[in-house]
């Protein structure tokens, strides 16, 4: 089972209706094959990340329009995946199994969410109702934030963390998300002052900590470990792999925080890359909202249970630490695009892993952990890469 | 009454006894009578032991406070003249936790730990939500 990445590309996150979907979804395709160093006949299969709340372009993208578009000649068969925030992670197992059955040389995953162009109260009602329960979540008035909100407060209580250790881990990713020509956030750093004096959404969240959705697109062009080192260019080798799952409904769940489920898939991922989670020099954590920032460093063994926020205030995992985490910004130092911010995720690691992420760049990274998750973080899905084949 | 407009409970042919009960102001919760699991959500088959003889006993209609968040913005229209929206988790000592609301209180002075009962409100002439207020 091998994978890596090699060609990527992507559009700044931004709030502009003027950028249609087929625009921003042809311009990442194009250049992501491009940056791959292949023809776009090479491309054997398009693994699509299925686009939440765009029901026209996931119709478009399930029906085959991508490579008809494209004049992708080579293209023997599509999908478009979807489990949520998860969706670039299913993509990339499917493209796994078409390169190991030798169906493909090349896959093409790709990624577009507009979100600008839909009223305020519908994107309300879906991102209320999509992941939540319509007889015992709904009727009382659960939001997405508030759900967080809940699990932040219980955070918090048995943690001991603190407001402001709390809003240290929006300073840092919002420090990262400042240097990021990608984030509509690029240039807007912001300090323990603004998150705590932002209004209050659903305690203990400000609406500084909470997510600001945003239009994005993204595309991952992968191809075996073989070729890409036959290819000589610079790769992101997957080495390893795993996940749990929670459950869809956060009341339901035993394992509140997600630690016990960054604990399992970080184990188990980086016992098949035969490393340890001391050999990584980038931790990136897909959780949307920052606890998920403090519980995963504490389910991966970085820290003991409840110094994870203390490790943010220290300035650590931020911009210029030591224990760079999440260079990427998470949703909340980039904008939410729906299931693209795990493509931007996926890019982000492949660009540090080359040397190629700016003022951001995480110096001599040979290894990052990656983990995303789908719905109300329903699951963990964890994998290691490096910078050199096995 | 006026009309009530935030969305009502989408309830299913096996969870009905618990809104029938709630419209008679008693709290239900589902029992497996296999491996005698407490169930949160009602299902119509036991998701620890995939039975489907399960039952209803009547709550105590006292609980705890797992969790709260108090909302202020975000929520849709049909929601906006409730806020603030006390969200909470409640822990029943039936052995299931709850999503509800915390009502009839100032949000400032809930602390998780806390002891709540339920309290019913009627939406309709058929549907009443269970909700939760500090204990007497």
């Amino acid at each position: 089972m091998s994978l890596a990445i090699i060609g990527c590309a992507e559009v700044p996150t931004k709030r502009d209706p003027k950028r249609k979907r087929w625009d921003i979804l042809k311009d990442v395709c194009v250049r992501a094959i491009q940056d791959a160093g292949i023809t776009k006949d090479d491309i054997e299969a398009v693994l699509s990340v299925n686009p939440m709340a765009q029901p026209s372009m996931a119709l478009d993208m399930a029906l085959g329009r991508i490579p008809e578009t494209l004049g992708l000649k080579g293209c023997k068969d599509i999908c478009v995946l979807n489990a949520g925030g998860a969706s670039t992670t299913n993509c990339l197992r499917l493209a796994k199994s078409f390169l190991d059955s030798g169906w493909a040389k090349f896959v093409l995953i790709p990624h577009v969410t507009v979100q600008s162009d839909i009223p305020t109260e519908a994107l309300i009602n879906f991102f209320a109702t999509a992941p939540l329960d319509p007889e015992w979540e709904y009727p009382y008035g659960v939001t997405f934030n508030g759900a967080m909100g809940l699990i932040t407060n219980r955070y918090m209580h048995e943690t001991g963390t603190t407001p402001e250790e709390m809003a240290s881990v929006t300073v840092g990713l919002r420090g990262w998300a400042a240097l990021d020509p990608m984030s509509i956030f690029h240039g807007k750093p912001v300090t323990l002052e603004d998150v705590l004096n932002s209004r209050m959404i659903s305690t203990p969240l400000h609406s500084k900590e909470c997510n600001f959705l945003a239009d994005g697109g993204g595309a991952l062009v992968v191809t075996t470990h073989e070729i890409a080192k036959e290819m000589g260019k610079p790769a992101a080798y997957e080495l390893g792999h795993d996940m749990a799952f929670m459950g869809a409904t956060p009341v339901l769940r035993s394992d509140v925080f997600s630690r016990e489920a960054y604990r399992t898939s970080s184990h188990g991922a980086l016992e098949k890359a035969g490393l340890a989670i001391q050999d990584m020099d980038l931790r990136q954590i897909y959780g949307a909202y920052p606890y998920t920032q403090c519980s995963a460093l504490e389910g991966y063994g970085i820290c003991e249970i409840g110094e994870a926020g203390k490790l943010w205030a220290s300035g650590e995992c931020g911009p210029g630490g030591s224990l760079p985490c999440t260079t990427m910004g998470d949703a909340t130092g980039r904008g939410h695009t729906g299931s693209g911010v795990s493509m931007a995720f996926y890019i982000d690691t492949f660009r540090q892993l080359r040397d190629d992420a700016g003022e951001r760049q995480v110096k001599n990274c040979e290894h990052a952990i990656i983990t995303t998750a789908g719905g109300s973080v329903m699951n963990a899905c964890t994998t290691i890469y490096g910078r050199s084949a096995p | 009454m006026s009309e009530y407009l935030k969305p009502l409970p989408v309830i299913q042919s096996f969870s009905q006894p618990f809104w029938d009960a709630a419209k008679d102001g008693k709290l239900l919760v589902q029992k497996c009578n296999s491996c005698d699991s407490s169930i949160f959500f009602p299902r119509d088959r036991c998701p620890e032991c995939w039975s489907e003889d399960l039952g209803w006993i009547e709550a105590s209609g006292k609980g705890e406070v797992y969790a709260f968040s108090v909302t202020y913005e975000g929520v849709e229209k049909a929601f906006k003249e409730d806020l603030p929206i006390v969200l909470a988790w409640i822990d029943l000592p039936e052995g299931i936790r709850m999503q509800t609301n915390i009502v009839d209180c100032d949000p400032k002075s809930i602390e998780i730990g806390m002891a709540v009962e339920v309290t019913f409100k009627k939406a309709t002439e058929d549907i009443s939500l269970p909700y939760f207020k500090p204990a007497s």
